[in-house]
This record gives structure tokens, C-alpha cells and sequence, in this order.
């Protein structure tokens, strides 16, 4: 042979001029269009729920100190092509005649927010219609403040208010700011100004505390090379922040959506690689005559193999080609239905998914579609006068671990998430194998069933009993794609509800604090008069964390930790609060330890190194107090109450004249209520946490959409299987049929036996899935999303009933040409 | 000249277990351009003779020849590389594959031993059997004659020297069948090539030079029909 690849490519043009490889064709383009589109939607979406979620630094990443930033490093930012914008926030009384207070002053540069948007309103504790967005930041010579100081000191917008030694015209109520989330802080209300301005307050003095932040945001390539020039730069005084350290709530809605699309791919994998494999051993079914040709024909065995693997390799690539193309049409579709339907403004997606889709082609085919054409060119060439010499097939332990590593390899490029591979791949092997085991008895006693039943019944069920190799793979297949799409609907639906659990809609909305232990009572019973939900009263004190064991705290270690920086909010308690959970040490009164016990929150014990047992010297307006770690706990931050890093046992702030801080729902329509209270109380504090929750509710709601977008195209996938296998019984289908129809048998009869047949399957199939779903889904919630366990019962209704419906459908409407064409004609064809 | 030398070929197959003798004590040779025709009853190991001559099957004991060379000894990429040099085939189902034209099925062993210029000759040797018009037509798209003279122009279009038919008219009426029948011994005499038959139709077996009779895995039978022929000195 002169020209071995020009004639592979012939022969596969040919091919697929008849036919031949449609089905695997038309598989593997879907497989990488479904693949791809995942990929590319899930990487646009992960890129743009990071800039959503970058909204919350207002930027990118975020420099932090208490200096000022060299000028060098400004320059030096522009040449990597980021954008900049700076705020110094700092803690100063704000006068406006005879009233003062102390406000949390943030001064701000222009761009600022770099990321994310301020909201403004004419009117205090406006609703959300009444709220305007703002591209703006006040003007040299105005501030704007949050709500609360405007009853609180008696001012209406238009009035003066004196920062330092400058008086401001009050222009505006600020109702938002994306990076606003200061936790609950004693700073007092926010006053927003210009940066210009800050040097004629002369508040800035040698030694007060005062935050500079440097916001950036840019290409992420930018901001890395940046990141790699500025770090050695940095010294003991500037902090680099990323989004992930800075939001640790969102952060956890971010994550299991990403895991979410992640399984999504993995099934879409999954699927796509069984409708090759069956597409390709159907492939492999029909070429044995060809082959028997060749060989007869005198080709040797490696003439044979290259011609097909070369066939293979270059449907491959040309498939592969298309189906990125198709993933990039069907990935823009959604991307432009989510965006217009929600409002929402997908980022460009990388280069890498669609590297992703590509290779995802080829390896699918070379694990998938390869394995059932391997043993083709050892078939017999005595095949080619006696049919019943069939193909031996490749070790089935050779084929499914390949199956298997190509699905590993696949989803580690994909995720790189080890544990969810594992839990996925471990539940799929467990179903495959029950289903096929099950499958088998199940078949064998509708042998029973069917003895007893109508002749359609008969014909149905003999059916399934007569190609029972057949109708257990099928069965398999069908309970496998069922089970993936019904896991994915479950754990989308099950993680969706369990966001909107965590923010029920009568949350506690505002947080109040300062209160006085004598005030506290009258704050309480005033709520109770107006029917408002008030939490339990949380004890408060501030203090500083001094020393740890007989590590004394100096200046430098201050610089590097937030925790050791700031005052902490000290409270302590008898009861664990809900949502915290004891992950070391004990909870009081089961500790026995000498003194006070504190529990420390995870991530600060974390950051700061601390661990059960140790001593913990604090400082609390000038007195010291020990304790002794009891505990190390974890606290849900998705849900909105008060918690604190630091708990200590009953009893042991009692002594430092505590304050009282709780939670509270003020309807949104009542802030007349708030308007109130803060003129009666002027020394509490009260911190709208509504808003703050509907924009955590706003994300979630775009990741569900998108979630359940990626669920429609992973359905495709699911499609494409069943349709497969329904395909690849069709040869033997028709023949039969068309015997029983020679034969004398109503055309009404075949297409009752058809339907009957396909909604058996898919019955059991549908059973068989509703089994595998509960464990997987079980694992899943328990292993990988950390949700606790849960029973579905309405799948157990639905699944079967749904794949019943669907299958016979399927299977009804596949076959429908062995009805409808003439019996002579298909026996003709067949002959020949 | 013997282009095919048999000697005490036999095939036997375990069977759950019993040993099932389908050939035995086989022996015979076959003279350069003769046909031969090996009949027999159903199950009589007709096939499984053709299979071995054609090196198809591996014998369980014995010797083939073919052209002097003992193919038994080959493995099988040896034996396919005897095929695509010597050997042709008609088979009773046709075997062409349905996503080929006529003229595809017809180029495809030429394309595949990368003989010169295979689409002329394809067209060609399908002009000699009467389907010039046929030949942008799928095997479905044809009688089943119309077929068997496709499968035809396949086997003599490589020119082999040996021509193996398995029941080459057992799926033809029987006017078809006789058509089929003079075109094959027509090109084979055009050709000069040895033409080794199964069949179990009479007709068929009384145009060959030569008639083997097996039954039960033996020759009963071994009947010179007409002097050996010579080989053709050139087409008319």
C-alpha cells in the first residue's frame, strides 16, 4: 500500500458518505460540544462570579497598612497595565453643633469601587426602589453618610458636618458599598469623603490608627507578575489581599457552585464517553464483514489496523474540530439566554477549556471508542464464509479500566478535585454493578410475569429475555445515565434550597449593639410591643489579645494579623450557639481545665496558631485576663447572626462592664422603627444587615441559574446515550421484527410490544437509578459538600414513572422504522 | 502444472468436548487453469475444503500448496500476503460493503495492494460484466445478479490465479443464477484462471472440467469431466 493514509481517510469519507459512522460521528461531536460547553460556561461563570465576588474588596486584590504607599509602587502598577484607586479609612468624631460622634470615615480616591457599585439614596433606611447606583464618589468639599447618623445627631441631607477642622455639606445617604462589610465593628456610622480632602481635616496625626488600602484590579496575568514584583517589596507592613482570605461567607457559595459544575462536567463526561463506547462497539458489530473482507481479500492484520485506527484518529480530530464548535454556539446560547433573562454579565472565558474540550475529544475516543475496535483486525478471516465466527472480545477488565482511567485523567485536568472523582467514580462502580446484578434477576422473574400476561406482554417481554446480554447493557446504560442526570438535578436543587435555608426570609436583619445592661430591657420590650423578632442578648466586651502562652505580642506581629491589630469583640456564653459546631477540646460545662476557658474561633485559631490548652492573655481596658483555649470551633458565617472569634465560659467578663449586642428583624417597611430607637438611644449602634443579604441572595440566585442551565446541556448528554443504545440494537430489531411482520403480526401489535418493551427497561432502569441516586447523593452531600444526609422521597415516585415515560417514548419513536418500512425491503437490505 | 497440491488434509473441531471430524483423508491436486467443482450434501465439509485451499482456516493436519508454496506453514499475515497475490473469491452472499459504490467496491483490493490506476481498471472489469451504468450505484440500490456481477468484476479485477466461489448462484433465481454462471466461466476462460467452485447445483457443476464429490468429510467422488484444459491463449 503506496498510500495507507490517503486510503483511511478514503475509506472514512466513504464511511460516513454511508452512514457507517454517523452515530459515532454524531457521538463524539456532541460528547466535546456537551464538554466543551460546560467548560467554557463554567469557566466564564467561575471567572464572573470571582469579579462579582472580587466586588467585595471593590477590586481585585487589595494592598493593606497602616503607612501610606510608596509613590514607586504606583508607577510601577500602571507599566503591568492595572488599574488603581486608594481609600485611608480611620476612626474620628464628627461634629455638627452641639452633637458629636464617633464615625468610621472612609476617604476615597477616584475609580473607586474598582469593582462593584455604590448605592445611593435621598432618603435614610431607604428600600431598595427608592436606592440609585453611582459611578460617582463625593466631590471634594461633601460626604455622604449611612443613615443611622442622621437621626442620630439630628441632621437632614444639605446640612453641615465637621470631620477634624473642615466642615462637609452633607449630599447624600449611603446605602452601599460593595466592600462595606466591615463585620460587626464599634467604629460607629460610616461618613464617605473625598481623599482630597483628608489632609485639611488634620485628623491625620504621627501615631493614629489609620487604614491606607491600595485597590487594584486588572488581567489576572497582570496582577500575578505584579503580585511577583511586589512581594518582596512588601516587608512586615503591607498585607496582599485576595478575595478568597477577604470573603470567607461568600467563598463557601463559590465553592460548592464550582463543585457543582464540576460534577456537571464529570457526568457530562461520563455520558458522552458511553454513548462512544456503545456507538463505537456498534461500529465494530457492523465492520466484521468488512474486515473478513480485507483479510480475505489479502490484507494482514496490520494493513487492517492501520486502516481503521487511522479511520478512527482522523474522525477523531475532524469530530472534534466540529464539536468545539458546536459547544462554543451551545455555551454562547446560554451564556445570552442567562444574561438576558437574569441580568447578568458573563466575563470572556480562557483559552483552557476549549483545550479542555479538544483533548477531552480525543482521549474519549482513544479510551472509549478505541477499546471495541482494538480486536477488529484479529478477527478470522474465515469469518467471511461462516457468520457465526464472531469477534472475540477485548478483555473486558482491559476496557473498563481503560474506560476508567480515561474518566480519571479526564476529570483530574478538569477539577483537579481528588475527593470528588473519588466519591463519583466509587458510587458509579457500586450502581454499575448493582444494576447489572439486579438488572439480571429482575429480567429473569418478568420471565414469570410474562408468562401470565397478554400477547402483547409476551411478545415485549420475550423480547427483552431473547437479547438478554443486550437488555442487561442496555438496562445498565439507561440506570447509569439516569442515575448521573438525577444527581445532578438532586444536588443542584438540594444545594440551591440549602443557600435559601441558610438566608430564610424573616432573618434576623439588623444587628443592634451597645447597649447598656440598664437600656437593654427597654430596647427588648419595645420590640415586643411592635411584634419585631429580637435574638437572645449577647454580653460584650473589647479587648485586645496581648500574649499567647509566654509569646508576649509585639508591634511587627501586630502588623501582620488583623485579629491582633484591632479591638475584638469579647463575649461569652452557656450554651453553644446553633450554627457553631466543636471541632477540638471541649464545650463548658464538660471542660474541666483550672480558670477561664475560651473557644476560638477555626480560621483565627488557625492564623494564629493556636491550639486547645493553650494560654491566652488578654487585655480589657487596661485590666488582664486569663484564659486557657477550651476549644477550637467552627462557625457557619453563610448565616446571619452574631458570632465571635472569641467565646469565653460564663462568668468571666462579668466583672469589665459589659455591653449587650443581639439580632433583630425590622420589617423593611417600618425604618421609622430604627429612626426611632437611634434618637431615643443615641449610644447604640444599629447595623443593617439587609442589604447585605439580599446581595448574598442575588448571587446565589445567578449561580442556580447558571447551575441549572449547565443541567439542561448535561441532559443532552444523557439523550444522546439512550438514543445510542437504542441505535445499536436497531439492526437486529429490524431484522426481527420484520420476520415477526412476514410472519403475519398487526402492525399495532409490533409498535404495542415496542412501547411495552422500552417502558419495561426503562422502569427498571428508572428503579435501579432511584437506588444508585439515594447513595451517591448520600456520599456526595456527606463527603464532598459537607451537607448533612438526606432521603428524596419523590424521586423514588418520579424516577421510575419519568424514565418509564421517556424510554418507551424514546424507544417507541427510534424504532418506528421497523414498522414502517416494508418487511421485504428490510429483509432485502439485510441480506445484503 | 499443479497450482493446487492437497495431501492428507484433515480438520477436526472440539465439540462440548468430542472431537467432530469434518475432513479427513483429503488428497488431490488441481492443473493450472481448470475448473473444479466440489459438491456435496450440506455439511458435507465443502466449505470448510474451499476455507483451507484459500488458507482462510488452518488444517489440523496436512498440507496445502499453492503455486508450490505450503501455505500451512504460514501464519496468517504469510497466507493473506498468498491471497492478495494469487488468490480471488465470489462469495454466495456477495459480501460488498454497503457503503461503497459499485466502482469502490469494485477499486477497494486494488487500493488496498496499490495496484496502478484502480479506478480505470475497476471501471473496466465492471464495463466486462455489464454494469457500466451502474457505477455510482450502492449495493442496496441493485438486484441481487446485479450484485453477485459486482462481487464478479471485484474477483477478476486483481487478476488473480486462483478463483475461489462459494455457491456463487445459491442466493440468484435460477435465470440470473445461469447469467452469473457464463460470466464467470467466460472471464475465467478470458483469463486463464483455476477456478475452484462449491456448489450443490448441478447446473453449476456440470460447466466445470472436474467434479469432487464429498460426504461426511471425504471424497467419494473425483470425476474428470472434460480433457484438461488449456489455458487460454488470449481473449477474443
Amino acid at each position: 500500500m503506496r498510500q495507507p493514509w490517503l486510503l483511511s481517510v478514503r475509506l472514512l469519507w466513504r464511511n460516513l458518505r454511508g452512514g457507517e459512522l454517523t452515530i459515532l460521528a454524531v457521538s463524539v461531536v456532541l460528547a466535546v460540544a456537551v464538554v466543551t460547553a460546560i467548560a467554557v460556561f463554567a469557566d466564564r461563570m467561575d471567572h464572573s462570579l470571582k469579579q462579582q465576588s472580587h466586588a467585595y474588596l471593590a477590586a481585585d486584590r487589595q494592598v493593606s497598612s497602616r503607612f501610606p504607599m510608596p509613590d514607586h509602587w504606583f508607577t510601577q502598577a500602571n507599566q503591568f497595565d492595572l488599574q488603581q484607586s486608594r481609600i485611608i479609612e480611620f476612626g474620628s468624631m464628627v461634629f455638627a453643633g452641639e452633637e458629636m460622634t464617633l464615625a468610621s470615615v472612609k476617604a476615597v480616591a477616584e475609580g473607586y469601587p474598582l469593582r462593584g457599585q455604590l448605592e445611593v439614596s435621598q432618603i435614610p433606611f431607604a428600600t431598595a426602589a427608592q436606592m440609585q447606583v453611582t459611578t460617582a464618589i463625593p466631590a471634594p468639599g461633601e460626604v455622604w453618610v449611612e443613615s443611622s447618623l442622621l437621626p442620630m445627631m439630628g441632621l437632614a441631607l444639605g446640612d453641615s458636618l465637621w470631620i477634624g477642622e473642615q466642615s462637609f455639606t452633607i449630599k447624600q445617604v449611603l446605602m452601599y458599598e460593595p466592600d462595606g462589610n466591615r463585620g460587626i465593628s464599634m467604629t460607629g456610622p460610616r461618613v464617605l469623603m473625598n481623599i482630597a480632602d483628608v489632609p485639611a481635616t488634620g485628623v491625620i496625626q504621627p501615631g493614629s490608627r489609620i487604614s491606607y488600602l491600595w485597590l487594584l484590579a486588572g488581567e489576572e496575568d497582570n496582577l500575578e507578575r505584579f503580585k511577583e514584583w511586589l512581594e518582596p517589596e512588601l516587608g512586615e507592613h503591607y498585607r496582599w489581599r485576595t478575595v478568597e482570605e477577604s470573603e470567607r461567607r461568600l467563598g463557601g457559595a463559590l465553592n460548592r457552585g464550582k463543585s457543582f459544575l464540576m460534577l456537571a462536567a464529570m457526568i457530562g463526561v461520563l455520558l458522552a464517553g458511553v454513548a462512544i463506547a456503545m456507538a463505537s462497539q456498534q461500529f465494530a458489530r457492523v465492520n466484521q464483514d468488512a474486515v473478513a473482507l480485507f483479510k480475505s481479500l489479502g490484507s494482514p492484520s496490520g494493513q487492517v489496523r492501520f486502516l481503521y485506527f487511522g479511520q478512527l484518529l482522523c474522525l477523531g480530530v475532524l469530530a472534534t474540530l466540529l464539536g468545539l464548535a458546536a459547544g462554543e454556539v451551545l455555551h454562547r446560547f446560554i451564556a445570552q439566554s442567562i444574561g438576558a433573562l437574569f441580568n447578568v454579565t458573563l466575563v470572556g472565558a480562557s483559552l483552557q477549556p476549549y483545550v479542555i474540550g479538544f483533548f477531552a475529544g480525543l482521549v474519549c475516543l482513544l479510551c472509549f471508542a478505541l477499546p471495541p475496535i482494538w480486536p477488529l483486525p484479529n478477527l478470522p478471516p474465515i469469518r467471511i464464509l461462516r457468520s457465526d465466527v464472531e469477534l472475540a472480545a477485548a478483555n473486558p477488565w482491559l476496557r473498563g479500566g481503560l474506560g476508567v482511567l480515561a474518566i480519571m485523567v479526564l476529570i483530574g485536568v478538569y477539577s483537579l478535585d481528588l475527593k470528588l472523582t473519588l466519591t463519583v467514580m466509587a458510587g458509579l462502580f457500586a450502581v454499575t454493578l448493582l444494576a447489572a446484578l439486579l438488572g439480571f434477576v429482575l429480567l429473569k422473574s418478568s420471565r414469570q410475569l410474562g408468562s401470565r400476561a397478554g400477547s402483547i406482554w409476551r411478545l415485549a417481554i420475550a423480547n427483552l429475555l431473547r437479547n438478554g446480554q443486550h437488555s442487561l447493557t442496555q438496562l445498565v446504560v439507561f440506570a447509569t445515565a439516569i442515575m448521573l442526570l438525577q444527581v445532578l438535578y438532586l444536588v443542584r436543587t438540594s444545594l440551591i434550597d440549602e443557600w435559601r435555608l441558610q438566608l430564610p426570609d424573616d432573618a434576623p436583619n439588623h444587628f443592634i449593639l451597645n447597649m447598656s445592661a440598664n437600656e437593654s430591657s427597654a430596647i427588648k420590650s419595645r420590640f415586643e410591643a411592635d411584634h419585631y423578632f429580637i435574638s437572645p442578648l449577647y454580653p460584650m466586651v473589647l479587648g485586645r489579645l496581648v500574649a499567647h502562652n509566654d509569646h508576649h505580642y509585639q508591634e511587627e506581629d501586630r502588623g501582620k494579623s488583623n485579629t491582633l491589630r484591632r479591638e475584638l469583640n469579647l463575649s461569652w456564653t452557656a450554651e453553644l450557639p446553633a450554627d457553631n459546631r466543636i471541632e477540638a477540646g471541649q464545650w463548658w460545662p464538660e471542660w474541666q481545665g483550672e480558670g477561664y476557658g475560651v473557644s476560638v474561633e477555626e480560621f483565627t485559631a488557625g492564623e494564629l496558631g493556636l491550639s486547645v490548652g493553650d494560654k491566652l492573655q488578654f487585655s480589657l481596658g487596661g485590666l488582664e485576663l486569663s484564659a486557657t483555649v477550651a476549644s477550637i470551633r467552627s462557625v457557619d458565617w453563610n448565616a446571619m447572626t452574631p458570632n465571635f472569634y472569641f467565646l469565653f465560659s460564663p462568668g468571666a467578663l462579668e466583672n469589665y462592664s459589659p455591653t449587650y449586642m443581639t439580632s433583630a428583624t425590622i420589617p423593611t417597611s417600618d425604618k421609622q422603627f430604627i429612626t426611632e430607637l437611634i434618637r431615643d438611644y443615641p449610644t447604640i449602634v444599629v447595623i443593617e444587615v439587609d442589604r447585605i443579604i439580599e446581595r448574598i441572595k442575588s448571587i446565589v440566585d445567578q449561580v442556580s441559574q447558571g447551575v441549572g442551565l449547565v443541567l439542561w446541556v448535561v441532559l443532552m448528554g444523557g439523550v444522546l446515550v439512550l438514543v445510542a443504545a437504542v441505535n445499536a440494537s436497531m439492526q437486529a430489531r429490524l431484522h426481527e421484527t420484520s420476520i415477526i411482520r412476514a410472519l403475519g403480526s398487526s402492525r399495532r401489535k409490533l409498535v404495542g410490544s415496542l412501547w411495552l418493551e422500552f417502558s419495561l427497561l426503562g422502569f427498571l432502569a428508572g428503579l435501579m437509578a432511584v437506588i444508585g441516586t439515594e447513595s451517591i447523593l448520600w456520599s456526595l452531600r456527606v463527603f464532598v459538600f459537607e451537607l448533612q444526609g438526606s432521603f428524596h422521597w419523590q424521586m423514588w415516585i418520579a424516577g421510575p414513572l419519568l424514565a418509564t415515560l421517556f424510554i418507551g417514548l424514546l424507544g417507541a419513536l427510534a424504532c418506528r422504522r421497523v414498522v414502517v418500512v416494508p418487511p421485504a425491503l428490510v429483509l432485502r437490505e439485510l441480506q445484503s | 502444472m499443479h497450482i493446487i497440491e492437497v495431501s492428507n488434509l484433515a480438520k477436526r473441531v472440539a465439540l462440548a468436548g468430542n472431537e467432530l471430524t469434518i475432513l479427513s483423508d483429503i488428497v488431490f491436486t488441481i492443473t493450472q487453469g481448470t475448473s473444479v467443482a466440489i459438491i456435496g450434501a450440506s455439511g458435507s465439509g465443502k466449505s470448510t475444503l474451499l476455507a483451507l485451499l484459500a488458507g482462510l482456516d488452518v488444517p489440523t493436519t496436512g498440507q496445502v500448496y499453492l503455486a508450490g508454496q505450503d501455505i500451512t506453514a504460514l501464519d496468517e499475515d504469510g497466507r493473506a500476503a498468498v491471497r492478495a497475490e494469487r488468490i480471488g473469491f465470489v462469495f454466495q452472499s456477495f459480501q460488498l460493503l454497503p457503503s461503497l459504490t459499485s466502482l469502490e467496491n469494485v477499486m477497494l483490493p486494488l487500493e488496498l495492494h496499490g495496484r496502478a490506476d484502480p479506478e480505470a481498471r475497476a471501471w473496466d472489469y465492471l464495463q466486462r460484466v455489464g454494469l457500466e451504468h451502474r457505477l455510482e450505484h450502492y449495493p442496496k440500490q441493485l438486484s441481487g445478479g446485479e450484485q453477485q456481477r459486482v462481487a464478479i468484476a471485484r474477483a477478476f479485477a486483481s487478476e488473480p490465479q486462483i478463483l475461489f466461489a462459494d455457491e456463487p448462484t445459491g442466493n440468484l433465481d435460477s435465470k440470473t443464477g445461469a447469467n452469473i454462471i457464463e460470466l464467470l466461466f467466460e472471464l475465467n476462460q478470458q483469463q486463464g484462471t483455476t477456478l475452484v467452485l462449491v456448489t450443490h447445483e448441478q447446473r453449476l457443476a456440470d460447466r466445470c472440467d472436474r467434479q469432487i464429490t464429498l460426504e461426511a468429510g471425504r471424497i467419494i467422488a473425483d470425476v474428470q469431466l472434460s480433457p484438461v484444459a488449456v489455458v487460454a491463449e488470449g481473449t477474443q
